[in-house]
């Protein structure tokens, strides 16, 4: 069997290389190939030119008619999910999207991912021979197999870039965090974030955020952001403050091992995705809480 | 310069609404009021305040059933001035909605068409490739921000990364984060008005539907304990030996 595996992130790219080279011969495209080649694919090759998804998808319909993979595999981000739509058009083939588990069986590809925004597992069989695989699908592991090295240039797109910001943070980790504080829109401002750093102290917890916290207002940084379209987090604390708990934000906290949440509004839905939950002004009761938890 | 923009609009039912049995975990999809998906809210948006700046025509295309007039209605509450609704919406298959959609687009002269980036509900992130490799139209994608230039379009794509700041020839498609804007709610009279307006309607024909076996579609198990304290006093005095046993 040969998959092709494919992503802008070098991350997701490494577990998706690691989740199928003991099954598959893989070929992996990338953009950095001195990172990408530890991780064992069969075949390591490099893009030179602008990673924009047109130019991508060109790419990878000229591979898939040279070697006719059997699957091709694609990290999902905001360019690997354009990708992989322009690619099921192009090459008239099945994708399934932002799957978080995948088993291949023969001609069929058994799959799981999210549906209706968060609140359901959908598990399907279907002969899709383009998957979306959301960050996750494998731990990334080195290994020291021989990878055959090349490089292809991608051919210039319609779209041209014209600046690039790179976005701020990157030295945290919160899906791997063991205690998290995390914070909601009941914030009020970025300001107020030092009136939770103490009480995250106190815990030991890394602070993390809603996706309107990290993203519409960046008083966190978008590494940080729990939920459908942030990180999946599983610590074996997650304390929600100020959060309405919105099914895209549970989404990304639910295998939590313990929640307690804090909300002004008693109705909010959060507290029935709770341990523990107290109906109060999260900046009064975080006060009184790090004292407690303190003594 | 006036924009001739085409807005997909899709209509979902009200996830935040939707229950899920609480024996066997799956959805209960009777008597969930349909509504219209956030990001394509996003998209409408972001159209009229183009047609609002520099004048054009805002026509908004859904693939749907007989129910989706209500979306459309919506749509043209906002500022939409005329609308095209395909029936026979079969389920979420990104590649039909895909060319059920860009079938349509091809009969409408257009400089940008633009949708939302990923749908609240079935969130494959698809469509916008799909819909600009049928159309053969530039993709600018996850856009945070748009800005129009005699026949440029220039948009601030959202990456996990960076935010990439591209550009590139009309026609040519957007697709929208939902950062982009705050959906406006329309005044009771846009409301009325809206309801007389005509709405174009079509079957949509030769659906090809990819053969998918559905396994399971369950709510993940949830077993919290749900206990709530309404007085925050003994919230904090139970809630703080808890979190000491828990950080230990
Ligand atoms: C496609 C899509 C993907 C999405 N992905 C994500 C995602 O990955 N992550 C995510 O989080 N969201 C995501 N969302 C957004 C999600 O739907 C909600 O809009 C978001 O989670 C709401 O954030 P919030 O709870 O911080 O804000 P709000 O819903 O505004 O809630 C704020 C809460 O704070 C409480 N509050 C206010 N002041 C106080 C106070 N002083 N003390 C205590 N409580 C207070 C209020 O009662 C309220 O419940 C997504 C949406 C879509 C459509």
């Amino acid at each position: 069997m040969k998959v092709l595996a494919f992503s802008d992130s070098k991350t997701i790219l490494a577990q998706i290389i690691s989740r199928f080279r003991d099954d598959a011969e893989v070929h992996a495209l990338t953009h950095d190939t001195e990172f990408t080649a530890k991780f064992g694919a069969a075949k390591t090759i490099g893009m030179k030119g602008d990673i924009l998804s047109g130019s991508v998808a060109k790419a990878i319909e000229k591979m898939q008619s040279d070697e006719g993979y059997d699957l091709i595999a694609i990290g999902s981000t905001v360019t690997g999910r354009e990708v992989a739509g322009m690619l099921a058009t192009m090459l008239s083939l099945h994708a399934v999207s932002e799957v978080n588990s995948v088993n291949l069986d023969g001609g069929k590809i058994t799959t799981s991912r999210f549906f209706y925004g968060g609140k359901s597992l959908l598990t399907e069989e279907s002969g899709a021979k383009i998957a979306v695989l959301a960050p996750g699908i494998a731990e990334a592991k080195e290994s020291p197999g021989k990878t055959e090295v090349s490089e292809i240039q991608l051919e210039p797109s319609a779209v041209r870039i014209v600046s690039k910001t790179d976005k701020k943070g990157g030295s945290v980790d919160i899906e791997k965090a063991q205690i998290i504080v995390s914070v909601g829109r009941g914030l009020g401002k970025k300001e107020n974030l030092e009136k939770v750093e103490p009480f995250a102290k106190a815990v030991h917890g890394e602070i993390a955020g809603s996706r309107p916290v990290c993203l519409d207002y960046g008083w966190l940084s978008e590494d940080r952001q729990v939920g459908l379209s942030g990180k999946k987090v599983q610590p074996k604390l997650y304390i929600a403050l100020g959060i309405s708990g919105q099914i895209q934000h549970i989404a990304g906290m639910r295998n939590s091992k313990l929640v307690i949440a804090v909300n002004k509004d008693k109705s909010a839905p959060i507290f029935e995705e709770a341990d523990y939950g107290i109906v109060g002004d999260l900046f009064d009761v975080i006060a009184k809480l790090k004292e407690k938890v303190a003594q | 310069m006036p924009y001739n923009v085409i807005v997909l609009i899709k209509q979902i039912p009200d996830i935040d609404q939707m229950k899920t049995n609480p024996g066997t975990g799956e959805p209960l999809l009777q008597n969930v009021p349909l509504r219209m998906e956030n990001l394509s809210k996003n998209a409408v948006e972001a159209a009229v305040r183009i047609k609002e700046k520099n004048g054009g025509k805002v026509t908004v295309l859904c693939f749907g059933t007989d129910k989706s007039t209500s979306v459309m209605k919506e749509a043209y509450a906002m500022g939409a001035d005329e609308g095209y609704l395909i029936t026979g919406y079969p389920g979420n298959y990104p590649s039909v909605t895909a060319k059920a959609l860009a079938s349509k687009i091809k009969e409408i002269p257009h400089d940008l068409v633009i949708l939302g980036n990923q749908s609240a509900d079935s969130y494959t992130g698809l469509l916008p490739g799909s819909i600009s490799a049928i159309l053969g139209e530039p993709l600018l994608g996850n856009a945070v921000d748009i800005k129009l230039q005699e026949k440029q379009v220039s948009v601030v794509s959202a990456l996990e990364d960076n935010n990439l700041e591209i550009t590139a020839e009309m026609p040519a498609i957007v697709s929208v984060a939902q950062e982009i804007n705050e959906p406006r709610l329309p005044p009771v009279l846009q409301i009325m008005a809206a309801g007389r307006k005509p709405i174009n309607q079509s079957a949509a024909s030769d659906l090809q539907v990819p053969e998918i076996k559905t396994l399971s579609n369950r709510a993940p198990k949830s077993d919290r304990k749900r206990i709530v304290f309404e007085d925050p006093a003994k919230g904090i005095e139970e809630v703080s030996k808890v979190i000491r046993e828990a950080i230990r």
